[in-house]
């Protein structure tokens, strides 16, 4: 077993209990996307304080109703198609909430390379998942690149609980970008070996 | 792919990343990826909000190089 594999199986146990919770209370999962939503717009309001533990406690709470909303509406067999889309934009808004937070702060304290670091974050945090959600629309699967959103809110929640927010941003923006660049050399591959209608 | 060596081959699948999760290999990335965000000292970012020189700026210190 993997450690990062141990971990996430760590982390699943306490969730149970919540997950569970939801089903009895038969709480709508877009509703507990919206609620992590709200929760991570209060984390970009600590981030932009500068209040980085406490940013760190209220995204960890937001992301728990980010990671249990598709798994309440698996159980409660409520999972749709706009759920996913549902979820997919306001996943969107936690990211920009968040990034818009960092660069508020970095701006109070009169910090313009970070600003503008925070920004290209943003920038290819949202382009990450445009290219996929582009390239899914003409091709069957993208999914290459490592920086994804749970890595990024992982990323996140260390940077704000260890306050190593800058050396996060760096990783974040590098890996980003490979990610983005990734997903339209994956894609161009793809529609060159297989171009649409070749097979039908 | 096989034309290149092993250390090509390694840069190469860490840029073009097609790893799942909870593999040998995503362990690898994460541990480097912790080890700059926790080693690396703030001050050579220019972090405006890190406190504390980290532990490569601590060992750093130590053996005197600054």
């Amino acid at each position: 077993m993997t450690f990062t594999g141990a971990i996430g199986r760590a982390c699943l146990f306490p969730l149970r209990g919540i997950i569970r919770l939801c089903v009895v209370l038969g709480i709508h999962p877009n509703v507990l996307t919206l609620v992590g939503v709200l929760i991570n717009a209060a984390a970009g309001v600590a981030l932009a304080g500068g209040w980085f533990l406490l940013a760190g406690w209220i995204m960890l709470l937001a992301n728990i109703f980010d990671f249990i909303d598709g798994k309440v509406a698996d159980e409660l067999g409520l999972s749709s198609k706009f759920g996913g889309f549902w979820d997919s934009v306001m996943d969107r808004f936690s990211d920009l909430f968040i990034l818009t937070g960092l660069i508020y702060l970095y701006a109070t304290l009169d910090r313009p390379d970070y600003v503008l670091i925070a920004a290209l974050t943003l920038t290819f945090s949202v382009m990450t998942s445009y290219t996929r959600a582009r390239a899914e629309s003409i091709i069957p699967l993208c999914k290459v690149g490592f920086m994804e959103r749970p890595e990024r809110i992982v990323l996140f929640m260390i940077g704000a609980f260890t306050n190593r927010m800058a050396a996060v941003l760096w990783v974040i923006l590098v890996l980003s970008i490979l990610t983005v660049l990734d997903r339209i050399y994956f894609t161009w591959r793809e529609l060159r070996t297989n171009p649409p209608g070749a097979s039908a | 792919m096989n034309f290149l060596t092993l250390p090509f081959r390694m840069i190469w699948h860490a840029l073009f990343w097609t790893f799942e999760r909870a593999t040998w290999q995503y362990d690898l990335m994460v541990i480097a990826i912790l080890a700059f965000v926790w080693l690396t000292p703030p001050e050579w970012l220019g972090d405006p909000m890190a406190s504390g020189p980290g532990l490569i700026g601590i060992l750093a210190r130590l053996v005197g190089l600054r």
